[in-house]
């Protein structure tokens, strides 16, 4: 991209090899009649390039040009299946606390609750409201008992290791508001359901009334989790998990093929994902560009014929052998919404596989691979 | 080093604060702190240090600044707990600095955040590198990009009157469109925030349908509302100038992210027969918007829990602008339909 035209126009010539080799036919055409262009605009463009300055020269000097007939490489398509995050991330102590702090600033500095705005008088909720504020002396639900208008409003800052502003005690503090108690056990009458009087006998006698049972979230740590199931989507709900698979080698690795006659990345990526993992995945594969590669030159340069045999799914292929130096393995980014892979009926011979986040892949697979796949994965 | 030790022993012994000069100078010093009384309150409290979870636990039980208020009986002088940063700046070398807006005793100050909004992380972690992957635009090794030539052009031809005129605009139209910067991972279009806005015709007549449709906005938003007055009187739409007939809320990182997330996974699909955001809007620079109709904005879940406090027939319906970073609407757009925004009708750009 910052070569010197003079440098790249001799790399673009049609006997570099190297420029064969490495550049595919698409983007040599592009080239050439980018090329082509400039030379018909160069009168019209006003500025010259830069021909005189010294780091020109010597790049015009020394141009890349190898000798050599051409390489051929496998060329092979990797989609990297993943389940994005589903929930947020745990907060860290210090945003815990930066919150909860600020809340209780607002608290100070907000208008004050309008009441009736809300509550209608004379209604049911009215004397409910009056109760609950009382009890926890501010109309917040997730910032403990603190009255900020009140003489000790000044108290605003809670003590070292104090649990209000962790996300289980807010979590009890709305669920216990929602069923009719004050967010925090206070005393002994508060305790259970809301009591009434009762009228068959009498004023003094109480009678609990209806629960209100408010159905609690479920919890972030899954059963999957808990049992350690790399099989399941349920586990580690806050991380990206990606799809290994162990081939007949016992390689964890993503599920990968050649790229079959003319078609391209996307569709090589989406026919291995059905060849390997079946067709009951709802899966998108996003864009048309790899996200990531893996080189594997195969050792002394020997080159490895390989006899290439028809894809059933992809009408282009033909049967052709073709000598081969290595392969060059491109990752395609795919994301799964529902399905399970299912190996009963692959067409590549894998035995297992696992929905694994980054640090567990990076125990499965090998070395070079790893060093080709780990910044394509996100962390969390 | 030779030369570092010299410095340290040299500024030990020009430091003022360890001098005996200080000493004498601090005493004489008036100061609430230095009051008999005060310095044994201050004995009172523990130590500080930045002490471990398990020496913290021992002294949260103990430690309690409220119990040794009440304790004191008497009150304080008022300056031991009361302050007011100035309300002017009267310069760099006034003795009373205004404090920084982020210090909370600021007259300035705004509390928040307050939370970490799904949608901000869920866009940091999935839509942004997912965006990338699909904006990416392949160059092969040599590439470079065309010039583009100046886009206002100057009037050429004979006319003596041509020198020195003001530059025509650009090919094709009047308006310079902004150009389209190649989207890498510096560059990936984001939410930079939405303004809800609404014209309440009502209030021509009644400016209790404004006050009604600001509180449905600051209920909704969670931001107080602007309002603006008309700059000329049209006749046509019955308005004269100065009157008060419209709302603005300007909504930024927090607020925004979560008024969107309501929007797009509570309000919108209780919409009935809503077709989705069509497809021509937008203003050719990245920002989209939509509309609300009255019995949509209803549906709101800070509206719907007291919807009966609201008068009859005075809540009005709103517009919906959001603003992105991306510099054309098909970018924007896609930002949008990510986030889950659907779209119908031939998309213009």
């Amino acid at each position: 991209m910052n070569a010197a035209p003079q440098s790249a126009r001799r790399i673009a010539s049609a006997n570099n090899a190297f420029f064969v080799d490495t550049v595919c036919f698409s983007c040599r055409n592009r080239l050439s009649q980018q090329s082509r262009r400039h030379a018909a605009t160069a009168a019209a463009v006003s500025d010259p390039p830069p021909a005189t300055s010294p780091q020109a020269s010597s790049r015009a000097a020394a141009p890349i040009i190898a000798k050599g007939p051409r390489k051929a490489y496998r060329l092979m398509a990797a989609p990297v299946l993943s389940r994005p995050p589903l929930l947020t991330r745990d907060l860290n102590s210090f945003e815990k606390a930066f919150y909860l702090y600020q809340k209780r600033l607002n608290e100070r500095l907000a208008m004050p609750f309008s009441r009736y705005f809300y509550y209608n008088k004379g209604t049911p909720a009215d004397p409910e409201w009056k109760r609950k504020l009382q009890a926890r002396k501010t109309p917040s639900r997730d910032i403990g008992i603190y009255d900020a208008y009140g003489n000790e409003g000044w108290n605003d800052e809670v003590l070292v290791g104090d649990r209000t502003g962790e996300r289980e005690s807010v979590v009890e503090a709305l669920i216990r508001d929602a069923e009719g108690k004050s967010i925090v056990e206070e005393s002994e009458k508060d305790q259970g359901a809301v009591t009434a009087g009762d009228a068959q006998l009498g004023e003094g006698q109480r009678r609990e009334t209806t629960k209100i049972e408010v159905e609690r979230p479920s919890s972030r740590e899954t059963e999957a989790d808990r049992s350690g199931d790399v099989k399941s989507l349920n586990r580690k709900l806050d991380r990206t998990l990606y799809l290994l698979v162990k081939n007949h080698e016992g390689r964890w690795r993503f599920p990968e093929d050649r790229v079959y006659g003319r078609e391209n990345l996307h569709q090589a990526a989406e026919r291995i994902l059905i060849q390997s993992c079946g067709i009951n995945m709802n899966t998108w594969l996003v864009g048309n560009h790899p996200i990531g590669h893996h080189a594997h030159h195969y050792p002394s340069q020997k080159p490895i014929v390989s006899k290439i045999s028809a894809n059933a799914l992809v009408g282009t292929s033909k049967e052709s052998e073709k000598e081969e130096f290595g392969e060059k393995l491109f990752f395609m980014k795919a994301r799964i919404m529902a399905g399970q892979p299912d190996l009963g009926s692959n067409a590549y011979g894998l035995q297992e596989w696992a929905w694994l986040a980054k640090e567990e892949v990076d125990g499965r697979v090998g070395r070079s691979y790893w060093a080709s796949v780990k910044n394509m994965l996100v962390e969390r | 080093m030779a030369l570092q030790d010299v410095t340290c022993a040299f500024l030990k012994r020009c430091s003022v604060r360890n001098g005996h000069y200080h000493r004498v100078w601090t005493a004489q010093c008036r100061h609430a702190s230095n009051n008999v009384e005060g310095r044994q309150e201050s004995q009172e409290l523990e130590s500080p240090g930045f002490s471990s979870g398990e020496d913290a636990g021992q002294g949260v039980g103990r430690f309690d600044p409220a119990a040794v208020a009440r304790k004191r009986g008497r009150k304080l002088p008022p300056s031991r707990y009361q302050f007011r940063s100035p309300r002017y700046y009267r310069g760099p070398l006034h003795p009373h600095q205004p404090l920084p807006p982020s210090d909370p005793a600021s007259r300035e100050f705004e509390a928040g955040p307050f939370s970490l909004p799904r949608l901000e992380q869920t866009y940091h972690d999935t839509f942004a590198s997912d965006y990338m992957v699909m904006a990416y635009q392949h160059h092969p090794p040599g590439y470079v990009a065309p010039q583009k030539g100046a886009r206002l052009r100057p009037w050429t031809g004979d006319s003596p009157y041509y020198k020195n005129r003001p530059l025509r605009g650009p090919r094709g139209g009047d308006v310079l469109k902004l150009l389209r910067k190649p989207i890498t991972f510096r560059n990936i279009p984001q939410l930079s925030g939405v303004t809800v806005h609404t014209m309440v015709k009502g209030a021509i007549d009644d400016s209790a349908h404004l006050h009604v449709m600001g509180m449905v906005l600051q209920a909704i938003t969670g931001v107080r509302a602007e309002s603006h007055s008309a700059k000329r009187s049209v006749a046509g739409f019955g308005i004269r100038a100065g009157q008060h007939l419209s709302l603005t809320c300007k909504l930024e990182g927090e607020t925004m992210y979560h008024f969107l997330s309501k929007l797009v996974d509570v309000v919108l699909p209780k919409i009935k027969d809503w077709q989705g955001v069509k497809g021509s809007t937008g203003d050719s620079s990245g920002h989209l918007a939509l509309g609300l109709q009255p019995k949509d904005v209803v549906l709101f879940p800070e509206v719907e829990v007291n919807y009966d406090m609201y008068p009859p027939k005075m809540i009005a319906g709103l517009h919906i602008v959001i603003h992105t970073s991306a510099t054309n609407d098909s970018d924007a757009r896609v930002l949008l339909q990510q986030i889950g925004l659907p779209f119908h009708g031939k998309l213009i750009d």
